[in-house]
């Protein structure tokens, strides 16, 4: 077993002779680094983001065979500023109908607004308290369809009340608004070769009634959106735990793409909107790197 | 054109089916709905909740809903009526303790109007099992041959070997087609 460690990144993976295992960590605050997505992990995006750092995510399967995924990592994003990304976006010129600092001035985000906007978002639209209804993601799964393979399957383990009393304090002290609404997935080339794959998550409910839930995810490589995925639950019971299971064709890349994919780590970035009766409730963000066993 | 043509037709395009599976708690949903996926099913537990797929199936975009079927749920079920094209009943044939309390359950989604232009399919599952009821006497219990307001059928099935899974949901989807997408 060898572990690789890059300290810029904050980003330790570890290879596992010939079967990878998929690690899960908690790292330290990493603002900076969004950007865009493949398809197939646009489900992973919204339930990892979702998902606390205080709440360790276990890894319950193993990934069989070939290695698609090195690692998935919740990150804390958060006080540190980084942003060299950031940076460079920010001096572009965005030409969408809707841009970002138009919907950063609303008190309330509506999918219609969302779906104008044509480029990654640099910041949050709506803060983490919007969530008033206690929707929480707790499990992520990914099967490819062709094989029938489980790629990894994260679970958030059942919280003990105590672990939460201390979690809390401890937020208290960070106190970061941001956390657990980002995370980064390292996989490998093959996972651009996969056809079809089936990405289900689990989400919890609170205690009052949802209605009109609504997810609008959005992924690019760079400029391109790669999908869009619109898809309205509906309505939700109070007090309970749904899956959501999507299957779908991954989009045709071409073979420079895959390239310039690979080639291009973190490029990959998606946004994750989630609406209870047309208001923005969440935003989570993702990104993605492809050279998983190459770097 | 009709407000109702154009609804039609922008379905058409996108050949999207809406199907809502229900039944009484323990009727074998969510294994149904597994099953026919292909995904492991050694450990189900009761849904409370909903469980939705989304898939392809015949160059049709199906969109599953497998809504808890405990007494507990079953007054939220009205809120997942709406654009169903398909109604999947799904019923424990090897429970004959409660064929009243399914057929009961059952008559009174049918006299739903947001189901009213629904296809129902009857699944008749567990037919692995010893003391499992044939679907005929099912059909019988259930008096579906009174059934005059939906396109119905029954179909005898068995989640965990998978047998006529497919047979079922393929005849919904056929019915479903006939009605909305060759219309013009």
């Amino acid at each position: 077993m060898k572990g690789i460690h890059d300290q810029d990144l904050g980003y330790h993976q570890m290879v596992d002779g010939l079967s990878r295992t998929i690690h899960c960590y908690l790292l330290d605050p990493l603002s900076e680094c969004c950007p865009t997505a493949q398809q197939g992990q646009a489900l992973c995006a919204t339930f990892y983001g979702s998902m606390q750092d205080k709440d360790f995510s276990t890894i319950i399967g193993e990934n069989p065979g070939p290695g698609f995924c090195t690692g998935a990592r919740i990150i804390r994003t958060g006080k540190k500023k980084g942003g060299s990304f950031l940076s460079r976006q920010a001096k572009k010129k965005n030409c969408s109908p809707v841009t970002e600092e138009e919907l950063l001035q609303r008190d309330v985000v509506s999918p219609d607004e969302v779906i104008k906007l044509n480029s990654i978002t640099e910041k949050y639209l709506c803060p983490p308290e919007a969530n008033v209804f206690n929707i929480d993601f707790t499990r992520f799964k990914l099967r490819d369809m062709e094989t029938g393979t489980v790629l990894f399957e994260v679970a958030k383990p059942e919280t003990h009340p105590q672990v939460e009393d201390d979690v809390r304090e401890m937020e208290a002290e960070e106190a970061d608004p941001n956390a657990g609404r980002f995370v980064r997935y390292q996989f490998t080339p093959q996972f651009l070769k996969l056809k079809t794959v089936g990405a289900t998550v689990e989400f919890t409910v609170g205690d009052k009634p949802v209605n009109k839930f609504r997810m609008i995810e959005r992924h690019y490589f760079r400029e391109r959106c790669l999908k869009s995925f619109d898809f309205e639950f509906g309505f939700c019971i109070p007090n309970t735990k749904n899956t959501v299971e999507h299957i779908y064709e991954f989009p045709e890349l071409a073979p420079d793409e895959i390239k310039a994919m690979i080639d291009n780590p973190y490029e990959t970035r998606s946004d994750s909107f989630y609406f209870v009766d047309d208001k923005l409730i969440m935003h989570n963000k993702a990104d993605y790197a492809y050279n998983g066993g190459i770097v | 054109m009709g407000l109702l043509t154009i609804l039609k037709k922008m379905k058409q395009k996108e050949k999207e089916v809406r199907l809502l599976m229900l039944g009484l708690d323990n009727a074998g949903k969510t294994t149904i709905l597994k099953k026919f996926n292909g995904e492991d099913i050694d450990t189900i537990s009761p849904t409370l909740g909903f469980n939705i797929k989304t898939l392809e199936h015949r160059g049709f975009k199906l969109n599953v809903w497998d809504v808890g079927g405990q007494k507990s749920l079953r007054s939220y079920w009205r809120n997942y009526f709406e654009s169903t094209d398909g109604l999947i009943w799904v019923v424990d044939s090897a429970d004959r303790r409660r064929l009243e309390d399914t057929k009961r359950e059952l008559e009174s989604l049918l006299l739903e109007e947001r189901l009213a232009g629904a296809t129902l399919l009857v699944f008749a599952n567990k037919q692995d099992l010893p003391g499992a009821l044939p679907s005929k006497e099912i059909r019988a219990n259930l008096e579906l041959d009174n059934i005059k307001s939906h396109h119905w059928l029954i179909q005898g099935c068995s989640a965990v070997t998978g047998e006529n899974l497919l047979e079922g949901i393929d005849w919904v989807i056929d019915d479903i087609a006939s009605r909305i997408f060759t219309m013009d």
